[in-house]
């Protein structure tokens, strides 16, 4: 790893001053778990580092089912995972942070870092995109919220400028009915990076799907959201019949590389199966 | 022979599982391993090595490079005195005739794979040597390549050396198989294909070298065999006795620092500064690199008889050797020997080819040779057994060879064969079934057996020599050049030395892996060490325990025999006792050695014809039989062990502790072979070069594996014991192929066992 200038700001406005005009020889260091092992083989090559660990506010983590949760983007992997609150309302979200890496990894990698790496892989991004999460956004013109939908551009690619700096992510009340799952397929347990993710949220009124929302990750240059399986299910009973049939549509929305971790097919077969498991668990934790 | 110590009942030392003397430093962090090291003025180096796997080179400019400050020295193909590597046989002293293999230190005018070394850099400081490597000029013309043994073997293919691409060739024939195929009851036809596997040790390549007062170029390097000082010297053109070799505790060799790794660069590029020099390959480098394991397709016809025994093999391996020669002949005479497996079968057909490609070099990987064969020999056996309705443990039981039988080369089998014990003991030791936990999931068990060799060819003519000696306050130093690759075996030593010569093992001193200082002990390699160190001390130790009983007998009156050594006490059998340090004073005195040098030499043979059989290969073998079980999600094809039980005849375990460690991780190594690592090369490229893409299993993908040590009181090893360094790697590829047929019907024939295959064999994909 070669030298590099290290900024450890205290405060958001700190941070943006540190970034203000550098581009892209500036890089923001949350948990470092992505950052560090690429500036180590010389993927990325920069002039300094903002470190925000002296930044409390990023790490803010409240809120509840009612009301929605505010979840700061330096907010660890391991919390999402062990936080009883968090896990009891958004189960999506704190499986998805305990499947990142190892346990030293997740006690430091962050779910703000997960999202601004944008690999097409990434854990945390489905159960974002299955909540309707808006990602805060601060910059010289104060702050924007972006929904997740449209919060990737590509491989590595999302809609924060240069000069921005990710501070939380607002999740919506998801309602008294509601449950999520997600769920990846991994040659190993643990320390690896998905085949493919899939996140399902599901809320139910009167036996009947309200709202429903399938998000897929590692098989399309951003994480995406099968529209045409969560449109089959909204205001149909969730019987094993209607899932299977989702799960159909769900590969649809796939469209998946053959690399080696998976071949294309491989990849769109898991799709199903991954959605009619996950909405077979969000189906159950939205009745419990 | 009449000596108490063989023919005592109670060992006193073999036989316990002693904490071994170097486990506290490693638990800790304290052990220096080779990149721990630092001198004063030390420079940095860096290897600058070929993006393409086949190309001229059309231009070679170092002079940017070297101008840039910091920088001490860079070095090309042409800087080097001798710039060819002998590749053959590492650490041999005995001619190896047509397997003479060679290699350039750094690429010439062309590079035959990605990641070939082309120049070296020095500088002040790691930052600067790579930066300097990028300032390195160099224009290649891209060659077509040959990218599979097929395609090296074809007509017209690209010829990767001046010579033809078909590097080896062996056959074996005994028999009629035609006959005895056409007279079998049942036929069995498989094709296998195995993956290209790196070593993946925790500690990658990595050295210091320095010029000592004496002149003496020093290297002091992460190694499984020092004796390479005389391959850097040759390099150097200096004599032999200008290199020394000083081998660290090592993190990790199986056989990928047994051929000659950062030594010569270090000494050539300390040679040319005059200054210390430190060389560590990054993961990636290591990855990228380094000679690996041999991808192999290997086609089986099996006949069986209605008893389910086997009545033929019919046998065609074609093995990939990558760009350069290597151990790989030798590596294919191992598959050639053990292609049968470990059974009685009259007719056998073996032929077997490596071809040289523009892929990733291949040689010596713990196991050499003698496992990819285990997943093709131990698949038909099970797929015999199931077309004939017998169970695993029979259908072994049935075949399994037998002391006297002869092997398909010629060679008889000396030693007790433990085979039928083995496979109902792992077997049993999986405990009852699990059953399964969800619809979706099917759960079985596999059982595969495998033999490897331990010790080298006979016609190697192996020997190790020790030095064990008495300090005048009774405590005992031994040295050996034995290099320590992790698996206990300096440790085992002392305990061979303190039973012998009755000293409690804390007042032993250890001195292994050093070229200069220590006695040469040959490679830690071939799952030998034991074996061949192990029998040079415990020689030693009994003829320097002659020696001393002299003395004894003289001073408490009676005869030597009479006399035992324990405790650091000289003792008699009517209870009286001599203290060591008396005894060692009376030495002095009389002029009686308190040390001594001593030379094991194996048994030696002539080379042996293949082809007609005419006899012995290997000193003897270690057997063994692994069972598995599996749950498989028969929806996405995801493979998990559940249970895993591992059993050897070691013959006598000198550290019980030390043999499980061993047979554990040589298992859980297996079973990454067989589930999941890969090293994917397309067009010669590597795709995977850290350990994000290059995956080996981490403690939550095995179970905890049940080792079984079985001590059959036979084997060529000190105290009767076998080697056990390479056997346990062997079967779990098979054995979880095994368990994934019997769970769900599907039969599994590539490595390793992805879900998307597994998913593919239970036609879940189109």
């Amino acid at each position: 790893m070669r030298r590099f200038e290290l900024v450890t700001p205290g405060s958001v406005d700190d941070c943006l001053s540190a970034l203000k005009g550098r581009g892209v020889e500036v890089k923001v260091l949350a948990g470092g778990t992505d950052l560090i092992a690429q500036l180590k083989v010389g993927m990325l090559k920069v002039a300094a580092v903002v470190d925000l660990s002296g930044v409390a506010e990023l790490r803010v983590l409240e809120g509840d089912a009612r009301r929605g949760f505010r979840i700061g983007a330096a907010v660890t992997a391991r919390t999402l995972e062990r936080d009883a609150k968090l896990r009891a309302a958004l189960p999506s979200l704190s499986e998805s942070g305990a499947l990142v890496g190892s346990i030293q990894i997740r006690n430091l990698a962050t779910l703000g870092g997960n999202i601004c790496n944008a690999a097409p892989s990434a854990d945390m991004a489905p159960p974002l995109l299955a909540l309707d999460a808006e990602a805060v956004i601060a910059g010289a013109g104060g702050r924007r919220r972006v929904p997740m939908a449209s919060f990737f551009k590509g491989v590595r690619q999302t809609v924060l400028g240069p000069d921005e700096l990710l501070v939380e992510f607002a999740v919506p009340a998801t309602g008294p009915k509601s449950g999520g799952a997600y769920l990846r397929h991994t040659p190993r347990r643990e320390l690896d990076i998905a085949v493919v993710g899939v996140a399902s949220q599901v809320s139910l009124a009167d036996g009947v799907c309200t709202k429903v929302r399938i998000a897929l990750a590692a098989v399309a240059p951003v994480p995406v959201r099968a529209t045409a399986a969560e449109q089959a299910l909204e205001g149909q009973p969730l019987t094993s019949q209607a899932i299977a049939r989702a799960a159909d549509l769900a590969v649809e929305a796939a469209r998946p590389i053959s690399d080696q971790r998976g071949s294309a097919e491989f990849r769109r077969h898991l799709v199903r199966i991954l959605t009619r498991r996950t909405l077979t668990i969000a189906l159950e934790r939205a009745t419990a | 022979m009449t000596d108490a110590v063989a023919t005592r009942d109670a060992l006193r030392i073999v036989g316990q599982p002693v904490v071994r003397h170097d486990a506290r430093d490693k638990v800790v962090a304290a052990t220096a391993y080779a990149a721990d090291w630092a001198l004063p003025g030390m420079l940095h180096a860096a290897v600058l090595r070929s993006p393409y796997p086949s190309a001229r080179i059309v231009r070679l400019e170092t002079k940017r490079a070297t101008a840039m400050a910091g920088v001490a020295v860079v070095l090309t193909a042409k800087d080097v005195p001798r710039n060819t590597l002998a590749t053959d046989v590492p650490g041999q002293t005995t001619a190896v005739g047509p397997l003479r293999a060679t290699l350039h230190v750094l690429a010439e005018d062309r590079v035959r794979h990605q990641g070939e070394p082309v120049a070296l850099v020095a500088a002040e400081t790691l930052e600067l040597a790579r930066d300097a490597v990028e300032a390195i000029e160099v224009e290649y013309e891209v060659t077509p390549g040959v990218f599979t043994p097929e395609a090296a073997l074809a007509p017209g293919a690209p010829p990767v050396h001046g010579t033809g691409n078909l590097l080896a060739q062996w056959r074996i024939a005994r028999g009629d198989v035609a006959k005895a195929l056409a007279g079998a009851n049942v036929v069995v036809e498989g094709e296998y294909t195995t993956q290209l596997v790196d070593a993946a040790y925790l500690e990658p390549e990595s050295g210091v070298a320095w010029i000592d007062s004496d002149g003496v170029i020093t290297i002091r390097l992460s190694t499984q065999v020092i004796e390479h000082f005389r391959d850097v010297a040759e390099v150097l053109q200096v004599p032999q006795n200008r290199v020394r070799v000083i081998g660290t505790y090592l993190g990790g060799g199986f056989g990928g620092k047994e051929d000659v790794t950062v030594e010569a660069y270090l000494g050539l590029l300390t040679l040319k500064t005059g200054r210390p020099v430190k060389m560590v390959w990054t993961r990636q480098e290591s990855l990228l690199s380094r000679a690996k394991r041999h991808p192999y397709r290997l086609r089986y016809r099996t006949g069986a008889n209605a008893h389910g025994e086997i009545v033929a093999q019919q046998i065609e391996l074609l093995a990939d050797a990558g760009a350069y020669a290597y151990l790989s002949a030798l590596v294919l005479l191992y598959s050639t020997v053990t292609a049968a497996g470990p059974y009685r079968v009259p007719a056998v057909e073996v032929d077997a080819r490596v071809a040289y490609t523009n892929n990733p070099p291949t040689s010596a990987m713990r196991g050499f040779g003698a496992m990819q064969t285990v997943f093709a020999y131990e698949s038909q056996l099970d797929r015999v057994a199931r077309a004939l309705g017998m169970d695993p443990v029979a259908v072994r039981r049935v075949n399994a060879l037998r002391r006297g039988d002869t092997l398909p080369v010629g060679q008889v089998i000396e030693t007790h064969v433990a085979i039928p014990e083995l496979c109902e003991r792992a077997w049993a030791a999986l405990g009852p079934p699990t059953a399964a936990r969800a619809p979706h999931i099917k759960v079985g068990r596999g059982l595969a057996c495998n033999f490897q060799p331990y010790g080298r060819i006979v016609w190697l003519h192996d020997w190790a020599s020790a030095w064990v000696g008495f300090e005048m306050d009774g405590s005992l130093v031994i040295r050996c050049g034995c290099p320590d690759v992790g698996g206990g075996q300096a440790s085992s030593l002392c305990q061979i030395a303190a039973e012998v010569l009755g000293v409690t093992l804390t007042r032993i001193s250890v001195h292994v892996s050093d070229s200069a200082l220590t006695p040469l002990a040959g490679t830690t390699t071939a799952s030998r060490q034991l074996y061949m160190s192990g029998n040079a001390v415990l020689k030693t130790a009994r003829e320097l325990r002659a020696g001393l009983l002299g003395v004894a007998a003289a001073m408490l009156g009676g005869d030597a025999d009479d006399l035992d050594m324990d405790e650091d006490r000289v003792v008699t059998r009517d209870g009286r006792t001599l203290a060591i340090a008396g005894l060692l004073a009376e030495c002095a005195r009389v002029g009686v050695p308190r040390s001594h040098l001593g030379v094991y030499h194996a048994p030696a043979g002539e080379p042996v014809d293949l082809a007609t059989g005419s006899g012995k290969v290997f000193p003897d073998y270690t057997f063994g039989a692994h069972a598995a079980e599996v749950e498989v999600d028969t929806e996405t094809g995801l493979v998990r062990v559940l249970g895993y039980a591992a059993a050897h005849d070691v013959g006598r375990a000198i550290n019980p502790q030390s043999v499980e460690g061993q047979i554990q991780g040589g298992a859980v190594q297996g079973l990454g072979y067989g589930l999941m690592e890969e090293v994917v090369v397309e067009n010669g490229i590597n795709l995977t070069t850290s350990f994000a893409t290059y995956l080996i299993p981490t403690a939550a993908d095995v179970p905890d594996v049940r080792a079984v040590v079985v001590e059959s009181g036979e084997g060529l090893g000190p105290f009767n014991a076998r080697g056990i360094g390479e056997p346990p790697i062997g079967p779990p590829a098979a054995a979880i192929a095994n368990a994934i047929e019997a769970a769900t019907g599907a039969r599994i024939t590539r490595l390793p066992i992805t879900a998307e295959r597994v998913a593919r064999a239970l036609g879940l994909l189109d």
